[in-house]
Parts: structure tokens; sequence; C-alpha cells
């Protein structure tokens, strides 16, 4: 790359960049940065709203091709849609054994996956699950509150109790870096995954969320991810959130456990007698 | 938790009326939901009703019939009537084999007193009942629809209590069995056996109500928009405010609600009123004219907690109902071969 930008070639180029800066037509090379969000009222950015993601990270974090789904009676409707991938650099740093157990977890998706008794998903799933979630933003607590499963948690902005034991959604605790809301994630259980592909973690795993407004309607959401246990590494996912516009937007029920009681407890159902 | 009450409170009433054998004057004991105090408010200039609010109470949904029309307790009263409820209600002092509270003789008394935190003191108002309309403190006359509800629901808990349990599948349990609404969360809030918190949010356009019960956030749109067209198991919740009430009205119930008997054509409204920093008014009204013959409204004053609300995974940890299943396939079988060898 050096070699070309030599001689009267790099002038011309530099001259270029000048006169576009100066007619202010250039992006600056941090867009993201630059746009001035709303503000609430204590002056920081605004992120309340009912946000999506427009992605398939729920089936799996990883680039993959579309593929056929597991139940044969839903056909076309149970296929999982092709995806780019969500995490930084493509690949999962598994340790070794962990990466026999990702494998493992994938073929045995169909019945493992916690999503499918209507448990809740932790952090970072809840975000990216195909559902909404909406961020309730006051100066000392952030709620976001997740359409699937009734999930919830509280991102404790100011004095942050204790953490008393682990949990699905964790132990929330943020702070402001500029315009954006980090939000340290620990005390979370073993017990959640990442994806329907069957990536996962263990009690030992640490996230920290950014959510940064990137214009009006959209967030930038990035996570960092890690586990000593599972991971030779940190790693990191990163994806738009897209503001929900209708103008009735809500979020709705979405209380699965009925949804699951069948596959959870239909062998215990008392059978017609014979 | 009402209907403990309405069955099992009469006998302690008793004594306590027979104890407190002069009636005491209500007047200048009666606390006014517009008594003006300064309370901290929003940049909007509403009223700022965050924070978590705590519900426990041994007071009663219903007054018991025999304190009539003694509308709130004295001092003296309230001590007393703390001392013996407090008593009353310990289940480790309840043997099974005589039963008491709700338990029959001979049933099962499920949770000992390590499980419960419904507190232990009487409302700060004193009052007799939660029920303040109808005057007398007790739920309305049943319609006739409403009365096959109540026994039924009634029998089948005695069935529960006595250890037979109708559980031919999940769907035949509870609502709050199953982890889809908690027991006292509501909508409306009722104090119950434990987790009798929530955690009020207030955004612009929006106020939410986050019940540690089933960790479940209800969101209350303030923008006027209308009610949905389909049903949840929490209804449809949209908000106002009246002067410094915020009023919720809840439409749109799905089958019953987690209010003992009240159901899908149930119309709530509940009204929040902070009358100073440490304590919310919390009125509700229930309107569900195939249950009751007129609407009801009750009053739980709340107060303000440093606690934080934990995360209540219900449906998680419900080991409870696949053994609830699995001990009803065992009885079945237990029953089908005492058949067999009796018709030997």
């Amino acid at each position: 790359m050096r070699n070309r930008l030599t001689g009267a070639r790099f002038a011309g180029v530099a001259a270029a960049l000048i006169a576009a800066l100066l007619l202010g037509v250039m992006p600056t090379a941090r867009g993201a940065e630059a746009y001035n969000a709303p503000r609430a009222a204590d002056g920081k950015p605004d992120l309340n709203g009912i946000w999506q993601v427009l992605n398939t990270a729920n089936w799996d974090l990883q680039e993959h091709a579309a593929r056929p789904g597991q139940v044969v009676a839903l056909g076309a409707a149970g296929a999982v849609p092709a995806g780019l991938g969500v995490v930084e650099g493509g690949e999962i740093p598994y340790l070794p054994a962990a990466a026999a157990k990702k494998k493992e977890n994938f073929e045995n998706r169909l019945t493992a996956d916690p999503e499918i008794k209507c448990y809740m998903p932790g952090v970072p799933r809840a975000t990216y699950m195909p559902y909404p979630f909406q961020i309730v933003q006051t100066p000392k607590y952030i709620l976001m509150a997740y359409e699937y499963a009734g999930a919830a948690r509280t991102v404790y902005m100011d004095k942050a109790p204790a953490n008393p034991v682990d949990s699905w959604m964790g132990h929330s605790v943020g702070h402001w870096e500029g315009d954006t809301l980090v939000v340290n994630v620990t005390g979370l259980n073993e017990q959640t995954w990442f994806d329907r592909a069957g990536n996962f973690h263990s009690d030992a795993l640490h996230v920290v969320e950014r959510y940064t407004p990137l214009s009006p309607d959209a967030l930038t959401y990035e996570a960092t991810i890690e586990d000593p246990k599972v991971f030779s590494r940190p790693w990191k996912i990163s994806m738009p959130l897209y503001r929900r516009l209708e103008k009735n937007a809500q979020l709705l029920e979405f209380k699965c456990v009925e949804f699951a009681e069948e596959l959870m407890y239909g062998h215990l159902r008392k059978q017609s007698s014979k | 938790m009402s209907h403990r009450f309405l069955t099992s409170t009469s006998g302690l009433a008793v004594v306590i009326a027979a104890a407190l054998l002069a009636p005491l004057p209500v007047a200048g004991q009666s606390q006014s939901p517009a008594a003006k105090t300064t309370v901290p408010r929003m940049a909007d200039g509403h009223p700022d009703l965050q924070g978590v609010w705590d519900y426990r109470t041994i007071t009663p949904m219903e007054r018991p019939v025999a304190l009539g029309t003694k509308e709130f307790f004295t001092d003296e009263e309230a001590a007393i009537w703390e001392r013996e409820e407090n008593r009353r209600q310990d289940r480790d002092k309840i043997d099974p084999e005589v039963g008491g509270l709700m338990y029959p003789p001979g049933g099962v008394v499920p949770y000992n007193e390590f499980w419960y935190d419904r507190g232990n003191k009487v409302v700060g108002t004193k009052r007799t009942s939660l029920i303040v309309d109808p005057p007398n403190g007790r739920l309305p006359a049943m319609t006739p629809e409403g009365k096959k509800r109540a026994d039924l629901r009634a029998a089948e808990q005695r069935e529960t209590q006595l250890g037979r349990p109708h559980a031919d599948s999940w769907e035949d349990r509870p609502l709050q069995e199953r982890c889809i609404v908690g027991l006292n969360a509501g909508p409306p809030m009722h104090p119950g056996a434990y987790n009798n918190d929530f955690q009020l949010f207030q955004t612009p356009g929006y106020v939410v109500i986050l019940n540690e019960m089933v960790h479940d956030a209800r969101i209350v749109p303030l923008d006027g928009r209308p009610h949905l067209n389909v049903r949840q198991w929490k209804g449809d919740s949209r908000g106002h405010w009246e002067g410094d009430t915020l009023v919720v009205d809840t439409t749109n119930f799905r089958r019953e609600t987690s209010l003992p008997n009240s159901g899908a054509s149930t119309h709530l409204v509940e009204r929040f009123t902070r009358t100073d920093d440490n304590t919310l008014l919390y009125q509700f009204m229930v309107d569900d004219p195939t249950m009751w013959t007129r609407p009801w409204t009750a009053i739980v004053p709340m107060v303000r907690s440093d606690e934080p609300i934990y995360e209540y995974a219900c449906h998680e940890g419900n080991y409870a109902m696949a053994s609830i299943l699995a001990g009803a396939r065992a009885a079945d079988k237990a029953a089908e071969e005492a058949a067999k060898k009796g018709s030997k």
C-alpha cells in the first residue's frame, strides 16, 4: 500500500481530501460518534424506545448459509435463514474441550436449546432475539424489558446493590462513556446459550455491552464476551438495533410458558383410558 | 388470598370484637388521599412516583363480619390484631392433622414459615380491611355465574389442600403454579405470601410497573392511545394523570386474572397517589359484572423500600409442576391397582 501513495499521486489525493473536508462533504472517519443524539432530561443521550435487530444472530452468531430446520413438518417455514454473522473476525475462540461441547450442542439443538423451554435468554442473547425490547431510561435505573418470555433486567446507573446469586439475566451495572451506555454484566448462570446453534458459555461469563446512538432510529450494539473456562480470549459481537417506528408500537405479551408445557410435561398428562 | 379470610377469619374476629367491647369513634382517623404534602416531582411537573414499593401487610382484603361497621382500628386494637394474626398465620404452628388457617384437618401444609414474607403489620391507615367500597369492607354479592365460579375454585382448592390436586394436565393447575401470572402481581397488585414488591419507572410517555413476582414489566403508555384488540394474561393497560394521581385503566384480560375469581370481562382502574416521601396509596377498582353484582374498590398503602427487585425465575425453577403431575399419575396408578384387587 505504501508504495502507491508516493510522489505526485499522494499529493493529488491529499489535496482532494483537504478540499473535500473544507467543503464539508466528506464523512468523518468515525461517523457514528459525530452523530449528536437527542438528550434525556439529565443531558445523557436518550435511548428510550422499542428496539429490535434485523439479523439472524439468534439462529447462529457466525456467518452461515441457509439450512434446513429440524422439524420436517415445518418445511420451509422452519428453515434457518442465512446470515453474515455478527462475530468480529468471524471466529469464536473456543478452548478445545469447549469446541467439542459446542459441536455436541449443535447436534442436540432441537432439544437442548433453552429457548425451546421458554427459559429467560440471558445476556447478550436477549438483545438479538427476533422480538422487540424496550429501553426505559431514567437517570438512576435503566430497565431493559424484553418481549420474549417477559424477561427483564435493571441496569443500575447509580448505587448498585450487591449481587446475591447468579441469575438468568445477570447483574447489570452501567455508566456513560461519552454518548455510549456501557453495561457491565456479571452474575450470569451457565444455563443459557448464545444462539440456536449451540454457542454457549459457563458461569464465568462476563459481558460488557455498549449501546451507542447511530442515528435517530438506530443504535450500535456491541458486546465483549469473556469466559476463561470456555474461550481462549475475549471476543466481540456487534450489530445495529433499529427503532420500531410504528406509531402504536408496544411490547405485547409473549408469555411462552404455555407454548412449552406440552413439550416439558406432556409425558405426565393423564392418558385417556384404554 | 381474600378467600382465606372469607372462610377463616370470622372466629378470630369474634374474639377481637369481644375484647374491644366499647366501639371506638372513627372520626378523625380517616386519612384522605388528597392530603396535601410535598412530594418529589418530575421535570414535567407530575409527581415522581419512582422507586421500589412494598405492599406487605396482614390487613385482610375483607373486613371480618364480626367487626361490623368498624372501619379503623385504634393503635391498641391494631396491636392486638397483629399479635393474634401473626400467631394464627404462623405455618410452623399448624399441625396438619389438626388443621388450621385454611388447611383442613388431615391436609397438607405445603410451605413452612421460612418461605413466607407477607409482613407482620396492618396497613398504616389502620383500616380493618383493604376493601373500602362497599362500605362494609366486604366483596359485593356474587352473580349466579360468579357463585358457581367461586364454588368450583373453592372445591378445587380444598382438594389440593387435602393432597388430591386436580392435575390431569398442567391446564388444571392455577396460572400461578404454571408461572404465567404472579400470585400477587396483578394487575391488580394485592398482598400475598411473598414477593410483595414492585419498582415503578417513569419516562416521558410511559410508566412501567416491574413486579418481582414472575419478573413482569407492565409498560403503560400515557399518550392516550386506544386499548388493543388482543387479549393478554395481564390485560392491556393505558394511563393518564388526574391531577397528582396516576390512573391506569386495564381491560382485555385473556381469562382469569391473578385476583381470585375475577375473569376476562374485568375492567380494572388503578390509582397511584404519592402522599409523602415514603407512602404510595394504591387504590384499585374491580368491575367484573360476570362475577360480582357491583364494582368494588380496595386501597393498599405501600411503603417505600430500599431493597432492590430480584430476579424471580419462576418457570425456570418450576420443579413443582412436574412433581404435581407425576404425583397425580402415581395416585391414578395406585387407584387402578386397588380397583383391580378389589374386583378379584
